[in-house]
């Protein structure tokens, strides 16, 4: 793909990157962008190369999503990412005002697949692609993404209720 | 492969449409401009720089300065009596020329 073209493609895809960046960073603004040049930079650099094998879409999710873990890494900021426990939230602890707030409780992986599927329109496999692992492993975080969301904004719910 | 294939799925449909319609509120910042390589646009910049830094070494003397006005020299002579004697001329060039230990005189 020329160099042009793959621009073109990439501007066309700069907003939805934007808030993928921002979702893998936590929600910070600062560093999305930060991550999001350093994005653009290694494929201008030619450090990322689009073989083309997948959708431009995923592949650039792809790249923003190793990125941010790279960033998170280096701020010494590093999520486990075989963390697979159940969300075990107090009653107190249910107070989280905004969605965003709300999907930041869960794990890491259960996060990043709700918000691929249910935010960018992503299939399963797609998921799979962009996150690096099976489609089994992805089937397995998206059902228990759900479940723990769902518990999340019935506690949320309910907690709002009592006041 | 669906992605959302039953209606339960709806709730979580509708928390993040509800969540895309605040973050289209955020600002997201301008796709960066890409520079070109600029590496054969620098090469006649180059060279006009190359020629003028030679013409500055090779350049005549450049000491007399042609001056707008005319200038009085007034200077102060010795005559061959040991008597001082003014000396006043007008001119439009003046030659100056700084002695390398004139800052002799300043400083001490």
């Amino acid at each position: 793909m020329k160099k042009r073209q793959l621009e073109n493609l990439l501007k066309e895809l700069h907003q939805e990157a934007y808030h993928w960046s921002r979702q893998c960073c936590s929600f910070d603004e600062d560093l999305a962008k930060d991550v999001l040049q350093q994005v653009y930079l290694k494929i201008l650099e030619g450090k990322a190369i689009y073989k083309e094998k997948s959708q431009i879409k995923t592949w650039l999710f792809s790249v923003i999503r190793f990125t941010a873990l790279e960033w998170k890494k280096k701020a010494k900021n590093t999520y486990s990412l075989e963390a697979e426990f159940d969300v075990a939230e107090t009653e107190q602890e249910i107070n989280a005002a905004s969605h965003e707030e709300l999907i930041e409780k869960l794990p890491e992986r259960q996060k990043e697949v709700l918000l691929l599927v249910f935010y960018h329109n992503l299939t399963l496999e797609k998921a799979a692609e962009i996150m690096e692992i099976s489609i089994g492993s992805v089937r397995t975080h998206y059902d228990r993404g759900k479940r723990n969301l769902k518990e999340l904004i019935l506690k949320k719910t309910l907690h709002e209720n009592n006041r | 492969m669906k992605t959302i294939d039953n209606s339960e799925d709806q709730d979580f449909q509708d928390l993040f449409s509800e969540m895309k319609a605040k973050d289209s509120a955020i600002g997201v910042p301008q796709f960066p401009k890409i520079r070109k390589s600029k590496s054969w646009g620098l090469i006649p910049i180059g060279i006009a720089a190359s020629l003028a830094l030679l013409a500055w070494f090779y350049r005549g003397d450049g000491s007399i300065q042609h001056l707008d006005h005319d200038v009085i020299i007034i200077t102060l002579e010795e005559g061959q009596n040991n008597e001082l004697q003014f000396k006043i001329e007008s001119t439009t060039e003046l030659e100056s020329w700084e002695s390398p230990t004139s800052s002799l005189l300043t400083d001490f």
